[in-house]
């Protein structure tokens, strides 16, 4: 049997356990839900700054959200706040035409998805280790085999979160958007997901391969959100701390390392960025679990 | 003789403690060899180590004749039930078993049977879609004993699978592991040595990290050499009895009721030392409750220390 197929079988076991995994049903629903509450209070705000609008220019007002707001966002104010935002020429010439909806679905995944990731599968592994689960497969199946299904099976699951949030982020536009005009932003929001998805590949990488580090599930959650912590100090400490010399000047080699450096090119509508940024994410995510591997290889079970 | 495991000078150490101190041992292929040994002998460690889940300080380990364990030429020959592991809680029992077949090369139809088959041999046959969470803690264990059955594996390492099952399936647990006999190698680690007597064929005594007796378990016993006569009462004059069949030997234990006659099977059976001995025993104002052959494992265990 080739080990393409062992890993394959063990990704696919692997997500079929964690769907029936109390604990990962339970964050996947809260994402879906916060996914979906979002939406709706993003929506609920853009109709409220609509019905504003409106009345500050004695228009007609409209009991459905999105009436306006096709004005609203191709204004020029709405278009400097976005360039302000989003810091980058180049991602702002992408995505000043996008739909805000969709935006704010994209801004959303992106920004919680680290810690859905850590929250679904950042113990996994370590509960394996700790129940002594592992003891059962590891002589049936490579040591490498297990972890890369482990990380594969987990991926699929994150991508499954991703998607239902999605879906739901979609329906509650197409209710409270509806008759608005707006387009239908279904394959768009798929796309999102499909991005957001790609971008968890590092976490997914970075929390698993700290899984392997402990027995314990607790401590693996713990090392994973302080993991994305640090992430977050060192995207902090790149965007707002690098200088011209010095020490400061070596900062920007540690965005090496980071996934949020990447995020970017997932934000860009050219096949060429969203490529790399693909390929970058992916590999980052790999030799994260492969740092974590490299222990596990040669750890006493 | 062919041997299925052979290991030799394992050293593992845990900080300064050493789990295997040179241990050497070697398993004859279609054995059923029993290890004993009191806690912390190195028993599971021996175990785990031919798994290939520990990494040893030293020492050489040929599994199957090709080498230490390695997935890509044992995968599928080689099966453990492991010590103090649970199985994943929200798996159902069929299903995580055709995995396991799966990964260790079977095909998904094989896997399916194997898995269906198994289980219904340990009695878990109306439970097989039950998620393990729900099942006792003997139920588990069974889950347990029979993942180390799918697809035939060439060698088997149990470590208690005894312990924490109903008398009723500890029996039946018996007999499932008798069965193997001739046909794959089976190595249980057990403090449980009434189990291992019925069961094995070969024990080792392991102490302090090192075998320290490895035999036939009619040899450790004297099956082949000892008949001991169970008695109401003490017999009045051993030396009659002596006289009677002069080519044994005669021990009376302290308590006087149990009698010894060790004999060299290649001079006399065990039919013809009790035509020789019994009239004779029979003669004085004992009563003869039982006779049984060799001495128990525990005895001749506990002896050895």
């Amino acid at each position: 049997m080739s080990a393409l197929r062992q890993v394959w079988r063990v990704a696919s076991y692997e997500w079929f356990d964690a769907l029936r995994s109390r604990r990962a049903l339970v964050v996947l629903l809260i994402y879906m839900a916060a996914a979906v509450c979002n939406m709706y209070w993003s929506i609920s705000f853009l109709h409220k700054v609509e019905t504003k609008l409106a009345s500050a220019l004695l228009l007609q007002e409209s009991s459905r959200a999105g009436v306006v707001s096709t004005a609203l966002w191709k204004s020029e104010k709405y278009q400097e706040l976005m360039r302000a935002m989003v810091n980058n020429d180049e991602v702002y010439r992408d995505i000043s035409g996008k739909h805000p909806v969709e935006l704010i679905y994209a801004w959303f995944a992106f920004f919680y998805t680290p810690l859905l990731v850590v929250l679904v599968a950042g113990s996994r592994i370590a509960e394996d280790l700790g129940s002594g689960a592992v003891r059962y497969v590891i002589f049936r199946t490579s040591r490498a085999t297990w972890s890369v299904g482990k990380f594969l099976g987990q991926a699929l699951m994150i991508g499954f979160a991703l998607l239902l949030s999605g879906v739901g982020a979609y329906l509650v536009a197409k209710v409270r958007l509806s008759g608005s005009g707006a387009p239908d932003l279904f394959l768009n929001m798929a796309q999102w997901s499909l991005r957001a998805w790609v971008f968890s590949f590092a976490y997914l990488g970075l929390a698993m391969g700290l899984s392997h580090l402990t027995k314990s599930a607790s401590k693996a959650t713990a090392l994973g959100i302080l993991a994305i912590t640090v992430c977050f100090i060192v995207t902090v400490l790149l965007r707002y701390f690098t200088a011209e010399t010095g020490w400061r000047s070596y900062l920007p080699y540690l965005g090496v390392l980071v996934p949020e450096e990447h995020k970017m090119y997932l934000w860009r509508s050219a096949l060429a960025p969203l490529v790399s940024g693909t390929v970058y994410l992916v590999t980052l995510g790999f030799c994260y679990l492969l740092c974590g591997y490299a222990r596990f290889r040669k750890q006493d079970l | 003789m062919d041997i299925a495991i052979d290991t030799r000078d394992l050293v593992k150490c845990y900080g300064a403690r050493r789990a295997l101190d040179g241990l050497t041992l070697s398993v004859p292929r279609y054995s059923l060899l029993g290890l004993i040994g009191p806690n912390g002998a190195g028993k599971t460690t021996w175990m785990m180590s031919v798994a290939g889940f520990l990494r040893l300080n030293s020492g050489s380990i040929d599994l199957l004749g090709e080498g230490p364990f390695d997935t890509r030429a044992h995968r599928g020959r080689l099966s453990i039930l492991p010590q103090d592991s649970d199985l994943p809680l929200e798996s159902r029992p069929l299903e995580l078993l055709t995995h396991y077949g799966l990964l260790q090369g079977l095909t998904r139809r094989e896997a399916a049977r194997s898995a269906a088959e198994i289980l219904d041999d340990v009695h878990l046959g109306d439970r097989v879609n039950a998620p393990i969470r729900s099942l006792s803690h003997g139920m588990r264990k069974r889950v347990m004993i029979a993942q180390c059955f799918l697809g035939h594996p060439e060698v088997i390492l149990l470590d208690e699978p005894l312990s924490g099952l109903d008398p009723r399936e500890v029996s039946h647990m018996r007999d499932l592991i008798r069965r193997r006999r001739g046909r794959q190698t089976v190595v249980i680690s057990s403090h449980n040595l009434h189990d291992i007597e019925q069961v094995c064929d070969h024990v080792a005594f392991v102490e302090k990290g090192r075998a320290v007796r490895v035999a036939p378990l009619a040899e450790v016993t004297g099956a082949a050499s000892l008949l001991v006569y169970h008695l109401t009462c003490a017999p009045l004059d051993l030396g009659a009895l002596a006289a009677a069949a002069p080519q044994t030997t005669l021990s009376l234990s302290s308590d006087g009721l149990q009698l010894t006659c060790s004999y060299h099977p290649r001079d006399l059976s065990p039919d013809a030392v009790n035509r020789l001995l019994l009239p004779a025993l029979l003669d004085q104002p004992c009563g003869l409750l039982s006779v049984s052959q060799g001495s128990s494992l525990e005895s001749a265990y506990l002896k050895s220390l």
